[in-house]
Parts: structure tokens; sequence; C-alpha cells
């Protein structure tokens, strides 16, 4: 940075900062002295119970949607025409409808009808359990169209050289593609699964009471403010950045190494 | 090694790569391969070393005919060696991985056994100190020869240089020409493919010259350099020659 640089950054961040302020500070005192953080105190049972799902559902979701996309990846890469071109239409529609309406859709007209009543008669979340079914196809799509699109990369001569060693299909894909694919989508992988945890907050539109739904119920009840949006925030940073940071961790790594 | 191809043809969608194409061979350890870009060298090798299967024809390798099943195919590829002009090497491995993991997962060595003969064929080759680079460390002279070891390392009945040192410049060239003459003289045999004319003249047994998907001229490398019979084989040598 040259000197003119130098200053230009420093009044920019003075700017910044100032902006932030002022917001900050109209906020707070447009509530006035209303902010009570002893409601969210109160709450903290239903909260923690809601924040502890929504881990559940991540960590169940980034599963089952590596299962679908795996699954996705492999159809589209089928050497019968009418696996690839189902698999294609599947995928195009999922990828361009948006997850509420597979949810309400797939939950109240799919699922719900067909499974949910042995499921709770098994004495299972009936609700939980499709959320998740249908938060892993939906993040399934777009993980096989990037795991598609990492093992499209390699190039055609790397395939050629591991047929020439002796590798079997599965080989080639288990030993030379996937460990190269793989670091080239590290960081719309990464992405995905941060979209999927925020994604996991859509749930409650079908009534899992996951932390969304539980925050919200209780900023209706408690007429919270800020004491409700900031654990909400906060919980969900906690579950995002911690992705956020292994994923640049991993890109570094493995830029060193090729 | 023995070879019979009759009526070879491979088609890639309106291009006649190999085109009826008939080769008979007595024992021969180094068959070399030249002829103009694009006259079928490449796939005449990819066809023999069991990585394309042919439209037509029939191709028996030491008196066992190639059928084109995948798994039979895949047998006969384990046995063989294959390299080609570049990008070889798998680039996230290192040069010891990149030969020990064929071995260990094809060959069914075991882990410390795989990495023992992974070690000889580097030093062999004089690159046991880079045994643990990737490949994008190595120079491209480093990298074929780190190539012919894995390709090398299970002792394959019949070696298949895609045009090894196309890709090098002269001084990496002469690196890998040197250690291909070396494995020829120790008995291995080699079928390859090159734009080297002294080196083929050097190291073949025997030469074919291949233009247009055939076959133009089978002979020793003195016959067919000093007294070429075809006309297109005549042209050809006259050509490169001039410079």
């Amino acid at each position: 940075m040259n000197r003119r640089q130098q200053t230009a950054n420093f009044l920019v961040a003075i700017a910044l900062a100032g902006s932030v302020a002022w917001i900050c500070i109209s906020v707070f005192s447009s509530l006035g002295g209303q902010t009570d953080w002893t409601k969210a105190w109160e709450y903290r049972g239903a909260l923690w119970t809601g924040w502890k799902i929504t881990l559940m559902i991540s960590l169940a979701a980034l599963f089952g949607s590596m299962i679908f996309g795996l699954l996705f990846l492999l159809g589209q890469r089928s050497s019968l025409p009418v696996v690839r071109w189902s698999c294609r239409a599947f995928l195009e529609f999922v990828r361009d409808t948006p997850l509420l309406v597979h949810l309400l859709f797939g939950y109240f007209v799919i699922f719900a009808p067909l499974i949910s009543r042995p499921l709770s008669e098994a004495g299972w979340n009936d609700k939980l359990l499709i959320g998740i079914l249908l938060l892993s196809i939906f993040e399934g799509a777009y993980l096989g169209e990037i795991l598609r699109g990492g093992v499209e990369s390699i190039p055609r001569a790397q395939w050629e050289s591991a047929r020439a060693v002796g590798f079997d299909r599965f080989q080639i894909y288990r030993y030379v593609i996937f460990p190269q694919a793989l670091r080239r989508v590290l960081p719309a992988v990464a992405g995905l699964f941060v979209s999927l945890i925020k994604d996991s907050s859509l749930l409650s539109v079908i009534g899992v009471t996951e932390y969304f739904y539980n925050t919200k119920n209780f900023i209706s009840r408690s007429y919270a403010g800020l004491e409700g949006y900031i654990p909400l925030a906060l919980g969900y940073l906690i579950l995002t950045l911690p992705v956020a940071w292994l994923s640049h961790v991993l890109e570094k790594r493995f830029r060193h190494e090729t | 090694m023995r070879l019979e191809v009759e009526h070879l043809s491979k088609t890639y969608g309106s291009t006649r790569a190999t085109d009826d194409l008939t080769l008979h061979l007595g024992d021969t350890r180094v068959l070399v391969l030249i002829g103009p870009s694009g006259g079928g060298k490449s796939t005449l090798l990819r066809l023999l070393g069991g990585l394309e299967t042919p439209d037509h024809g029939r191709l028996v390798i030491n008196g066992r005919t190639l059928d084109s099943a995948p798994a039979s195919l895949l047998s006969y590829r384990r046995k063989n060696g294959f390299l080609f002009q570049q990008f070889n090497l798998f680039p996230h491995l290192s040069a010891r991985e990149n030969i020990a993991l064929p071995l260990e997962k094809v060959h069914l060595h075991s882990r410390p056994s795989a990495l023992e003969i992974a070690d000889a064929a580097l030093d062999r080759f004089s690159l046991l100190d880079h045994s643990s680079k990737l490949p994008s460390q190595l120079s491209g002279g480093q990298q074929q020869r780190v190539g012919i070891a894995r390709a090398i390392a299970h002792s394959p009945e019949i070696l298949f240089l895609d045009e090894p040192t196309s890709a090098l410049d002269p001084e990496m060239t002469a690196e890998v020409l040197e250690l291909i003459q070396e494995l020829a003289e120790t008995g291995q045999d080699i079928i390859l493919s090159t734009h080297e004319m002294g080196f083929a003249r050097a190291v073949a047994d025997q030469v074919a010259f291949i233009a247009s998907g055939k076959i133009a001229e089978l002979a020793p490398p003195l016959r067919l350099f000093e007294n070429p019979e075809s006309g297109v084989c005549q042209r050809f040598l006259s050509k490169i020659m001039r410079y």
C-alpha cells in the first residue's frame, strides 16, 4: 500500500465504524430501556433444546446429503441413459424450486400421509425425520452437482493413467479421482454445508421444534426483541463458523500440497 | 513377444484411427512404431495395451487372444505396464506412493513390501532422494522416470510407451531414452511409439511405419531407415532427415 491508499483505507475504516456505531446507538435508543435479558434467561431451557435439535438436524442432514450427493453423482455418470436423464430431470426440478416448497409439499402431500403414522407409532418424531430426509435430498442435489463438476474437471489423462496401472472402476474413483476432485470442490462443499445449517431453520414450517422455531415461540410469547434475535444469530454462528474455518484450513493445506 | 494383429479397425467419430491394420511379428523384444502424427500409432498402442477395444479385428499377443470383456481386459492391463506422453503421475501422491499404491491395491502386495519395491524401483533410476516429493516438485524428466519406474515395478510382461519423450526438452529426453535403452538391454519386452528416429534405430529390433491407420512398412531398423521400400515411408524419412 502506498501513502495515499493508506490514508484512504484509514478514512474508510473510520466511516464504516462510525456508521455501524450510529446504527447500534439508534437501535438501542429507540428500544429505550426495554431490553430485558432476564426473559431470554427464563426461556433458556427451550432455546438450548432447540439449538441441540438444530445441531442434530445439521449433522444428520450433512451425512444424508453426502449419501444423496454421491448417488446423484453416480446416477449422472451412469452408463444407462435412462438413469442419467431421470437424475438430471430430478436434480433440475429440485434445484429450481424453493426448499420451502419441498418441505411443505414433501411433508404434507407425500410423506406425512405415507409414513407419519407408522413412524409415530414406532415412537419416532416423524416431522424431524422427514424434515431431515427432505433437507438431505435438497442439499444432496446441490452437492451432487458440485461433485460432478469436480469429477469432470479431472483431466482425461488421469482416468487413462489410472486404468493403465490396473485400477478397477471403484479404485479409480477411490484412489485417483475423488482425492483430486474433492480438493478442488472443497470451498464449494464447505459453503454448501454452511447453507445447510442455515436452511435447517426452514424445518420450522413443518413444525420441527428446532432452534428457530423455539426462538420464534419465545419472541412471540414474551414480546422480546433483541433478546431473542441476538442469541438466534449467535446460535447459528456457533455452528457455521467452525465449518467455514475448517474449510479455510483444509483449503490452505491442499493448496500447498499440489 | 509375438504379435498377430488382423484387420484391426478403430474409428473415433468419423476418423479412422486404425483402418484394417494387419501386423504379424515373430519373436521380437523391442517394437518401435514410427510415422506421422495422427497416423494411428497411439491408437494401435492403446489397442495393444488393452486401453481401447477395437471395432473390428483380432489381436493375439503371445498366443493369447484379447477379448473385449471388461474383466479380462482389466486383468490383461494389470500384467502390463503403460506410460503416456505426460500428466502420467497422480499429482496428489508422492513419487513413492505413485508406485506403491498400485502395487498394494492392484497387485495385492502388503504395504511394507509395496513400499520396499517402490523404493527399489526409485533407487534403480537414481530417484530415491526424490521419493517423498509430489510430481509438481519434480522436473519433467524426473516425472517420466518415476512413470517408468511405476510401469515396471510389477515386472510387466510388456511395457508400452506412448511417445514417452515428446513433452520433454532435449536434455530430459536423453535422460529418459537412456533409461528405456537400459530396460531393453535387460530383456524387457517393449512396444513404443516415438518421433526420435536415432533412438528408434538404436533400440528397436523391428520398426513399424504407420500412416493413415495402416502399417506401411515393417522391417528391422537398419533396413527401414537405409532402404525404405514404401513411398510414404521414403517421403516421411526424407522430410524429417532434411533438418
